[in-house]
Parts: structure tokens; C-alpha cells; sequence
């Protein structure tokens, strides 16, 4: 067993993971929410990429890669255009596409949000072309060694941004009046609307959020993988809300279990040989865990539901008639 | 309907006169069109040239008497349709309304696909007008205040006087359209004679032809008569076709197909049930004859729109088997594309030389080989739907979007497992050489798209058939009863393990049949035909449609299909053209955006279609009538009376309180 391959691998597990995890929460507080999936969530991530790279461009960073404060202004700035990008998107998204669904049976505004993603994924593909994007590779990545293990710069940060961002966000649900509203309209929306919550603005701004932790994911993602493309959004969004299911739907730390889990199986499932390559006498899979790891994720999954139909923190309610 | 009983069919009185004007213009304009505008009357032409001087027409001995065949059926179904719109008609919509619904939904359809010179693009645009038509028209009462007068106060007995009379006016509406139809033509072709572009052998035809018409419109016009005349119900029970029982038993099955038949049927006779018949028959003869008359209403091109419809078939079968799992049995499931991709592997791997090189067998004779195809669509298809079963097993406990989910995660995993285990399927590379099928000394190459067509079609019949029994059946109406509350069919005896499993499993099944077709249409098969993408172009085809609605869903298919994989390519063609009006646009769109071809925002317009669809019309375009009364409940139905709107004292005080 090679410890230092699997502890390096449980360092990129955990910073993917990370960037599952603030996805998967857009995903799950929407649902928590209007009960909805939304598929376009995936997309607005991928729009923040783009807006990521146009910024990092605009200000010249891309060719000369600056140092210090300059860097963190470059990256802070990159930020904030994505963040607020990718909230307002949400924002606008919710009210033309989901907002006069709301009464709607349940597959209406799934198709809406399908339709939404194709958009999205059109916008990306007219403004940057069919073929991967490079990110600029700003970030100063240096390896230093925890023992035996090399561990890359950008993934503590990957890793650091991630988790200040998820704290911050449990902080708001928890404490503030508004996150308190938030949980009112998931837990009952007329109940709530008797209180005197807003509930329009509540779900305004429960969409506000997730997008834009999703730019925020969008940014540490293109500084970690160096590229981007239209289509990505369909496939990070899809092991996403996997990871929110797999964690119980609706509920924001299980949401975050659920993206760690994802992020460490998808990484420690490199480890299984190719079975065709001939050194590993056909032990193994054919092609190597590498082929096999949304098998292996949906895999997962489904045994999960099939044991625990509401995922690993959820909650069962029980239907009532 | 005030039937007055001296009514004769050649000098009619002044009701009847209006009726005739009335529905003999509105069916006359139409096919003078269709005849003149489009050169329906070249169908018939070439066939009287044909049959004297076969070499000159170009065309064989076979495809003359198809056409033929085709002329005489629709012109026989035009005539009795006159007839039964002249009994049936109620004066419920006034003249012009008529005049302006055929407008609007046959003449504009003609022209555009005269002008488009292409069936599916003249469709799609005719489909916008008709968009906009609807919006109009259902404004337009709001603005004159016209109140269509309730025909529930006015129902008698039919007496024998009456129906003598209905009789009358059939026979009186068949005779003058063919009359006038017959004026109008010989006309024509005296003007086109006299200048000298018509044959002298057409022209005799014509006067034939002029003798013929107005016989046969009475005639036939008497069998439209009769057709009304059966969709009379009587008040008083006593009907034409039986006793009371036999008809009571008729209403009770059709109370069980999920159509809320009209109280009166022949209350708005363009969309009564009767005229549906002659609509369905029509169809039928149109898409059986349709490759014998395409060179003559459209040129050249035959073949390549022959094997465009043919690949639009295959759509229509995978979403009628969606319609099962997401329409009859309210299962989500985004994953369906993974069933697709098995039926044909299945065929793919049999019906080549894939599995007998991996078993290490001696590879079949070609000619067996190809006669393997008929039972592999049936062996094929019950893979697939093992394979359904298989797969539905887990997710029987969980909850609709949980399903979506897992459904979702197959759809994505089995790709995956033919991508990777390409030791027995070959990989990316995929499977070549798959075999035609064979039939009897028919060709099936490539060069002639005819026998997939004619198989798609047969396909297609025979999955329409399976589905109408399976929902009229009682596993049917436990799917329906699962989807509306699952608590409540478990309660009412419904084996929900079963019926689900059911569900998947027959879903499954014609999506295999639908992968054998298309394995052995397309020659190979590869794992980057089966993507999550796919699935969601079924789901939107099955909602779009209208959920659980057979007719919603084909038309479903063929509207997504059109545009998804057809229209854009269209306009993109079209755009290469220097002399077509999209060069200018395209031009002018890649100025701004370039990059931009139409073919790469397909996925833009499908979406915003989707969007727009969904807020709309979420029932979907031909909903099955429960849709359409659950979603347009407030619409439909006017204020309930409740208890309370009864005072304490009076009578029928809390007889009934109605909870929703």
C-alpha cells in the first residue's frame, strides 16, 4: 500500500470535494426550498468561469502573472465579477424561468430549468467557442512536503476558501433573521408567509446565494484545473447534485458531506490498475479506475438510497395523505 | 338545429343553402389549392400520361398505380366528409369562423410547404401562424362578446322526418362540392387547353372526370350522411346503432379511453369524432402512399427525405415508450437513453460479426445473419426490458426526484460500461457492419431509404397499437392510478412493486425495438450516440407532446425531431445559398458573433422553446383530456356552488361539501 500516493490523493480528493461541496449547496438549498432541481445551476458555474477569464484577462494578468498585493487584487477582483455575475444570473434565471412555474405540476419546471441549461450552455459555446479555454495559471503553485506527502499550494487554498465560505454560509442560515427565513419558507411556505416572511424575496435570495457560491467555486476551479469549457457545467452539476442527494437533499451539511464523499471517492478510485495493461496481470479494471469513476459515484448512490432512501442527513418525512 | 323536413338535395331550401355555401367554400378553397397552387392536380396528370405512355413519365408502373391509388382515396374521403359536415353541422360556429379556421389551418400550410418546397419547414412555419392564430382567436370573443349558445337547451328527439332531412343535406353537400369542384377544374383546363399546355387526352379525362365528380359527391355524400346520422345520440336512449345496451356498453368503454367524448358529438363537426375518423384517414393514405406521390409534389429528393423520415420514425417509437414510464405511470426518468443504447448493442453485437469474434465462434452467413433480424427486434426489445426491470429495481422506495437522480445515474453508466469493456464491444471504436435486415427479395441497401421507411411505419403501427391496449387495460389504469396518488392505489389494491416494474420494463421494451431499427438503419453502432443529452431531447419530446397523451406524444416527436435535427441544419443550407434571403441574415448575424452558424445555437432555440412551452401551455400540445381539465381547471369550470351559499333554513343546506 502506498501511503504517500493514497495521502496525495486524499488531498486532491479533498479539494475537489471542496468545489463539489459549494455546487452541491447551490443545488440543495434550492430544492430545500421550491422542491425543485435545478439544472442550470451547473451552467451558471460555467459562466462564472468565463467571467472569471475575461476579468483575469482585462486586467492584463494573463501574461504577466502579477506577485503580492497585485495578485490578490487580481484574484479578489476576479471574484467579486464572478460572484456577483453569477448571482444576479441566478436571480434572473429564477424570476423568468421558475418564478410563474411555481404553481406548476412537478415536471414543468424541471423541463424549464433543462431548457435553461441548454441556453446557458449556448451562451457559452457563441461567446467562447467550442474548445477548452485555458484559465490563466496565476496562482503561485508551489509543493511542499507534509512528511512524505506532497501537498500543492492550491489546494490548501482550494481547500481554505472553500471552508470559509461554507462556516460563513452555516453562520448566515443559523443566525441572521434572514437565514431564519430561509429555513422558514423550506420548512413550510405559507406557514412562513402568515409570519410576515416575504417569502418571493426569501426564494429571490436563496437563489442569489447559491449562484453565487457557484462563482466563487468557478473561480478556485479554474485556478486549480487551468481550463474551461462550454459543457463542463452539465458534468460538475450532474456529480454536484449527486453529491447534495447523496447527502440528503435539502440539508446544507449534508450537502457538504455529500460533496467531500464524492470528491474523495473520485479520486481514490484512480488507485484500482488497469486490467488490459499487462503488468497488472488482469487484476483490476479494464482501462483502470480512471474510466470507472462515475460508476463508481452513481454506484455509490444508489446503494446509499437504496439503504437510507433520504440520503445520509436527511431526514425522512413521512408522506402524508 | 332547426331541421326543416322539406329539404331536397338539388334545389334546397334556405337553411341548407347557407349550410352548403357554408362548408362546400370552405372545403372547395382548399383543394383548389392544393390542386393548383401546389399541382395536386400533377399527381393525377402524370398518372393518365403514365398509364398511356409509361417511358415519357419517368416514373414505374408501380409508383403510378400507388398514386392512383392515393387520388381516388382522398378524393373519395374529401367528398364524404362534405357530406357529414353538411348533416352534422349544429350552426354552432357562424360562417366566417369556418371559413377562417380552414384558412388558417389548411390553405396557410399549402402554400408555405409550396413555398418552402420542403414538408417539414412549410410545417414549422405554418406552426407559428397557427401559434399566433390561437392567441388571436381566443381573444377575439372577449372583444365582440359573442356567447356560443349552450346546445343542452335545445336537444329533441330525433323523429324520422329529421333524419330524412340530415340525410338530405349529406347527400346535397357531397353532390355540390363534387359539382362545384368539377365546374371549377373543367375551367381551368378549357382556359389551359385552349392556350394550348394541356393534352388532349387529359382534357377528355377532364370531361369524365366532370360527370364522375357530382355522382360520386352524392353518392358518397349519403355515406357521410350515415356517419353523422350514427353520432346522433337520442335523448330519450333510443339510438340508431342497437339497443340501449349495446350502446350504453359503447359508452362505457369509451368513458374508459381517457377522452371526454363531447356531450353532443356532432356539436362542432370540424373537430367531432366522425370527421376525426375521415382526418385519421387521410393521414393514414397520405404516410402509406407518401413515396409514391413525394416526386410529384416535390421533386427531386426523394430518397434523402425518405431517410430523414425514417430516422424521425425511430424518435417517435422512443418516446412512445417514454410516454409509458413518465405519461401512464408518472415515474421520472431522465435516464432512458441507457435502454436505447442496449437494444442496440443488442443488434449491433449479433447482427455483426462482434460476438461471434469475441466468443471465438465462425462468423454466420450473411444471409442468416440478415434473417436474424425479425426475431432479434422481439428478443432485443425483451433484453431491453429485462434490462428495465433490472434497472427500476432500486429505485422502487424512492421518491420523484430521487428517481430522476437515479434514473439519471444509469443513464450515464451504461454508455460508460460499453465504452470501457470494449473487449466484447469494442470500445469507441464501436461495431461495424451491422447488418440490413432482409424480406423476401426486397433490397435494403443503403442507396433506397423505401423499406425502412415501410418498416419504421409498421413499427410505429404496431407500438401505437400496443400502447392504446396497454392503456386501456387494467395494468393502464393502475399506471394512471399510481401517478395520480401512489398512496391511494396501494390502498385500492394496486401492486405497486408489480406495476412499476411493469412500467419500466415496457418502456423498456420499445425503446429496444427502437434501438434494433436504428443499429441496423445506421449500419454501426458507438457509445457516443448515447448521451444524457439524448434523454433529455426524449423527456422533452414526451412533454412537449402532452404527458400520457398517444397523440400528444408522436406529434411531440416529430416537433422536437424537426427542429432539433432538421430546421436548423435547413436553415444553415440555406444560408450557404448566395441567392436565399438567409445569407443576408447569417451574414449580418456573424458580424456581431462570430462562430454563430444555426446549426450551434440548436440547443439555444430548443431551450428557449422549452421555456416558453412550459410557462405557456405545460400540458403540452394535444394533452389527454384529464391534462387539460386538471390544468385549466379554473378556466373551464365556473364557480362552485358551495353549502354555505344556501341559507340555514332553506332546503339542500349541507347536503354536500365539495373539498378539492
Amino acid at each position: 500500500m502506498n501511503f504517500t500516493l493514497i495521502g496525495q490523493l486524499l488531498i486532491v480528493g479533498l479539494a475537489s470535494g471542496a468545489i463539489y461541496a459549494l455546487i452541491a449547496l447551490g443545488y440543495t438549498m434550492v430544492y430545500g426550498i421550491i422542491e425543485l432541481i435545478n439544472f442550470a445551476h451547473g451552467d451558471i458555474f460555467m459562466i462564472g468561469t468565463l467571467v472569471a477569464i475575461v476579468v483575469i484577462d482585462a486586467l492584463g494578468a494573463a501574461n504577466n502573472p502579477p506577485t503580492g498585493i497585485a495578485l490578490v487584487g487580481v484574484i479578489l477582483l476576479a471574484f467579486i465579477a464572478s460572484v456577483v455575475v453569477c448571482a444576479v444570473l441566478g436571480v434572473v434565471i429564477e424570476r423568468i424561468a421558475y418564478k410563474p412555474l411555481r404553481n406548476a405540476p412537478r415536471l414543468a419546471p424541471l423541463i424549464s430549468a433543462i431548457g435553461v441549461s441548454l441556453i446557458l450552455e449556448d451562451i457559452g459555446k457563441l461567446w467562447k467557442g467550442l474548445s477548452p479555454i485555458l484559465f490563466p495559471q496565476i496562482f503561485p503553485n508551489t509543493t511542499f512536503y507534509l512528511g512524505s506527502i506532497s501537498v500543492s499550494t492550491i489546494d490548501i487554498f482550494v481547500i481554505i476558501v472553500a471552508v470559509i465560505l461554507m462556516v460563513a454560509l452555516q453562520w448566515f442560515v443559523n443566525t441572521t433573521r434572514l437565514g431564519r427565513a430561509m429555513r422558514a419558507v423550506a420548512q413550510d411556505r405559507e406557514a412562513a408567509a402568515l409570519m410576515g416572511v416575504n417569502v418571493d424575496r426569501v426564494i429571490s435570495i436563496t437563489f442569489l446565494i447559491g449562484a453565487g457560491l457557484a462563482g466563487a467555486a468557478a473561480v478556485i476551479y479554474g485556478l486549480k484545473f487551468g481550463s474551461t469549457v462550454f459543457y463542463i457545467g452539465f458534468n460538475l452539476g450532474l456529480i454536484a447534485f449527486t453529491a447534495a442527494v447523496l447527502g440528503g437533499i435539502g440539508n446544507l451539511t449534508g450537502a457538504m458531506l455529500g460533496g467531500l464523499v464524492i470528491g474523495l471517492i473520485s479520486s481514490l478510485v484512480t488507485i484500482i490498475p488497469n486490467s488490459n495493461d499487462p503488468s497488472t496481470h488482469g487484476f483490476g479494471l479494464p482501462h483502470g479506475g480512471v474510466a470507472w469513476v462515475e460508476v463508481f459515484i452513481f454506484g455509490i448512490l444508489i446503494l446509499i438510497l437504496v439503504f437510507r432512501p433520504s440520503g445520509l442527513l436527511g431526514s425522512h418525512t413521512p408522506e402524508k395523505v | 338545429m332547426a331541421v326543416s323536413t322539406n329539404d331536397r338535395w338539388l334545389v334546397p331550401a334556405r337553411d341548407t343553402r347557407m349550410l352548403l355555401v357554408k362548408w362546400v367554400l370552405a372545403l372547395l378553397v382548399p383543394l383548389l389549392v392544393f390542386n393548383f397552387a401546389w399541382q395536386g392536380d400533377a399527381l393525377i396528370n402524370n398518372v393518365i400520361l403514365g398509364i398511356n405512355n409509361p417511358a415519357a413519365a419517368n416514373t414505374t408502373l408501380d409508383q403510378l398505380i400507388e398514386a392512383a391509388v392515393f387520388v381516388v382515396v382522398f378524393y373519395v374521403v374529401i367528398l364524404i366528409l362534405a357530406g357529414y359536415l353538411v348533416a352534422s353541422d349544429s350552426g354552432r360556429r357562424g360562417m366566417v369562423e369556418v371559413w377562417a379556421d380552414v384558412l388558417v389551418f389548411l390553405v396557410v400550410p399549402i402554400l408555405l410547404i409550396n413555398a418552402t418546397a420542403n414538408l417539414i419547414l412549410g410545417v414549422a412555419v405554418s406552426a407559428i401562424v397557427w401559434g399566433i392564430y390561437f392567441l388571436l382567436r381566443k381573444r377575439i370573443p372577449a372583444f365582440t362578446r359573442l356567447q356560443p349558445q349552450s346546445l343542452l337547451d335545445n336537444l329533441q328527439v330525433i323523429s324520422q322526418e329529421q333524419r330524412a332531412a340530415i340525410m338530405n343535406r349529406a347527400r346535397a353537400g357531397g353532390f355540390w362540392l363534387g359539382a362545384s369542384l368539377a365546374l371549377v377544374w373543367i375551367i381551368f383546363d378549357i382556359l389551359f387547353y385552349v392556350s394550348g399546355q394541356l393534352d388532349t387526352e387529359l382534357l377528355i379525362f377532364g370531361v369524365v372526370r366532370t360527370i364522375i365528380l357530382p355522382i360520386a359527391g352524392f353518392l358518397l355524400g349519403t355515406l357521410g350522411g350515415r356517419v353523422a346520422l350514427r353520432h346522433v345520440l337520442n335523448a330519450n336512449g333510443e339510438s340508431e346503432n342497437g339497443s340501449r345496451q349495446k350502446r350504453e356498453r359503447l359508452q362505457a368503454t369509451s368513458r374508459v379511453r381517457e377522452e371526454a367524448a363531447d356531450v353532443v358529438p356532432n356539436d362542432l363537426p370540424l373537430r367531432s369524432k366522425g370527421a376525426r375518423n375521415f382526418y385519421l384517414l387521410l393521414v393514414i393514405v397520405f404516410v402509406l402512399f407518401y413515396p409514391a406521390i413525394d416526386p410529384f409534389l416535390f421533386g427531386y429528393g426523394t430518397n434523402g427525405r425518405l431517410a430523414g423520415y425514417g430516422d424521425a420514425g425511430f424518435y417517435v417509437i422512443l418516446a412512445l415508450g417514454l410516454n409509458i414510464v413518465v405519461g401512464f405511470a408518472g415515474l421520472l426518468d431522465l435516464g432512458y437513453v441507457a435502454f436505447f443504447a442496449i437494444g442496440s448493442y443488442a443488434w449491433g453485437m449479433i447482427g455483426s460479426t462482434q460476438l461471434t469474434n469475441v466468443l471465438n465462434l465462425p462468423p454466420i452467413n450473411p444471409q442468416v445473419l440478415s434473417v436474424l433480424f425479425w426475431p432479434m427486434l422481439l428478443i432485443g426489445a425483451l433484453i431491453a426490458a429485462f434490462w428495465g426491470v433490472l434497472l427500476g429495481a432500486p429505485t422502487l422506495r424512492l421518491r420523484g426526484d430521487y428517481l430522476a437522480i437515479v434514473t439519471l445515474g444509469f443513464g450515464e453508466i451504461v454508455p460508460v460500461f460499453f465504452l470501457n469493456l470494449d473487449q466484447y464491444t469494442n470500445g469507441t471504436n464501436g461495431i461495424v457492419g451491422v447488418h440490413s435486415p432482409a424480406f423476401f427479395g426486397i433490397d435494403w441497401s443503403t442507396i433506397t431509404p423505401v423499406p425502412y421507411y415501410y418498416l419504421i411505419l409498421a413499427l410505429i403501427a404496431l407500438t401505437i397499437f400496443a400502447n392504446i391496449r396497454l392503456r386501456d387495460s387494467r395494468l393502464g389504469r393502475a399506471w394512471i392510478a399510481i401517478r395520480e396518488d401512489e398512496i391511494a392505489a396501494a390502498s385500492s389494491g394496486v401492486n405497486l412493486v408489480r406495476t412499476k416494474l411493469f412500467a419500466f420494463g415496457a418502456g423498456a421494451f420499445f425503446s429496444g425495438i427502437a434501438g434494433v431499427y436504428h443499429s441496423a438503419k445506421l449500419g454501426q453502432v458507438s457509445p457516443d450516440n448515447f448521451s444524457f443529452g439524448d434523454s433529455v431531447i426524449y423527456l422533452a419530446m414526451v412533454v412537449i407532446g402532452g404527458l400520457g397523451s398517444i397523440p400528444g406524444v408522436i406529434v411531440g416527436a416529430l416537433a422536437v425531431y424537426s427542429i432539433n435535427l432538421f430546421i436548423l441544419a435547413q436553415l444553415d443550407s440555406m444560408a450557404t445559398d448566395p441567392t436565399n434571403f438567409m445569407y443576408g441574415v447569417s451574414h449580418f448575424i456573424t458580424q456581431y458573433i462570430p462562430g454563430f452558424t444555426f446549426g450551434n445555437i440548436r440547443n439555444l432555440v430548443f431551450g428557449v422553446i422549452l421555456i416558453v412551452i412550459m410557462i405557456f401551455r405545460p400540458e403540452g400540445l394535444i394533452p389527454s383530456a384529464r391534462r387539460r381539465r386538471e390544468l385549466h381547471h379554473e378556466v373551464n369550470e365556473g364557480p362552485e356552488e358551495g353549502a354555505l351559499d344556501v341559507i340555514p333554513t332553506a332546503p339542500g343546506f349541507e347536503t354536500e361539501v365539495h373539498v378539492e
